[in-house]
């Protein structure tokens, strides 16, 4: 009769299984679910996250998104001229250059204060518990 | 073998009656009644509390892992999709909150090199030292690495259900198989030791086998 011999490692494998297998199961402690309700129930008397409000953040949203498309275009149309024309005497181009880069400086300038007065809007209404 | 939370394997009727009342817990819990997550909680705490366990092999840390599973559990319930079994879609989010905080305070801060030796010949008691043999491979699963960790943890968890724990995890079956592969051969680099010891089981199971 043919016997079916078993390698090292098929053998090694079999006894990591029953190792991993046979876990000695653990009973939750007695006040398990009690702990677990009490946090649900303590989370559900929580006051609702407060929303961020759409409705009224759009329109403004979308005057501010105008301003800076209109800056961008405007911005792009004193420039493309200049890039455009090889003609130019070297001057001219650097003052028109010039030009673009300061109304650049100052719409970068001006979403840097935007953005600041976001982060601390958001930083004191964090402090006083709202969001 | 010893066995209390039946997973996969569990009768046809019982898992159907779980699904069926996990279904109508959390109706009535989106419903408004918070007092009917209580059968989801009692249902699963077992599970879960083992899973946790398994994870960080810490008793009172598995409680606390299993209760705030059980928390996110409650805030996203309106996000579980009726698709899979309520059972699947708790215990693939309690993995992940498993994951996330023990990668944020690991259970063990040890190498798999440095994984504590099984105990020796010198141990006279052969019981408690096929126990402590046992231990120091379940602890060396917790220093393997995160990749091979998880899919072992899983794996036996689930009663060695590829497909369970692939679906637990999220990741195909085969991927699963292999790295499962790849983490017994680093046990088995680790404890070399093991076939003499189930060698040694199979004779007293068969001498056992003969006397009776």
């Amino acid at each position: 009769m043919k016997q079916t011999r078993t390698s090292p490692s098929e053998t090694t494998n079999a006894e990591i299984d029953r190792i991993l297998a046979t876990e000695e199961p653990l009973l939750p402690s007695s006040g398990f679910l009690m702990s677990v309700m009490e946090r649900v129930r303590e989370e559900a008397a929580a006051p609702a996250p407060i929303p961020f409000p759409w409705k009224r953040a759009l329109p403004g949203m979308v005057v501010v998104a105008c301003i800076l498309g209109a800056g961008a275009f405007e911005i792009l149309r004193r420039a493309l001229p200049v890039a455009g024309e090889f003609t130019l005497a070297a001057p001219q181009i650097s003052a028109a250059m010039e030009r673009s880069m300061e109304q650049a400086g100052w719409v970068a300038l001006a979403m840097g204060a935007s953005l600041f007065s976001w982060m601390l809007a958001k930083r004191l209404a964090g402090r006083s518990g709202l969001l | 073998m010893r066995r209390t939370f039946r997973l996969s394997s569990a009768p046809q009727t019982a898992s159907q009656r779980a699904a069926t009342e996990d279904l109508a817990d959390v109706e009535r819990v989106l419903g408004g009644n918070i007092g009917a997550f209580e059968g989801i909680v009692r249902r699963w705490q077992g599970p879960l509390v083992n899973m946790a366990w398994r994870y960080c092999r810490d008793r009172g840390r598995a409680e606390e892992l299993a209760q705030e599973a059980f928390v996110r559990a409650w805030r996203g319930l309106a996000q579980w999709r009726r698709e899979g079994s309520f059972s699947t879609w708790l215990f693939a989010l309690a993995a992940n909150v498993f994951r996330s905080d023990l990668k944020r305070i690991p259970s063990v801060d040890l190498r798999l090199e440095d994984a504590p030796e099984p105990a020796g010949p010198a141990t006279q008691h052969s019981v408690l030292a096929a126990q402590q043999s046992s231990e120091a491979v379940r602890r060396a699963v917790l220093a393997l690495p995160a990749r091979y960790r998880e899919p072992v943890i899983l794996f036996y968890f689930h009663e060695m259900d590829v497909g369970a724990a692939a679906c637990t995890l999220g990741m195909p079956e085969g991927t699963l198989k292999a790295r499962l592969s790849r983490a017994r051969a680093l046990l088995r680099s680790r404890f070399p030791q093991l076939e003499n010891e189930h060698a040694a089981m199979k004779l007293t199971e068969l001498n056992t086998g003969k006397e009776a």
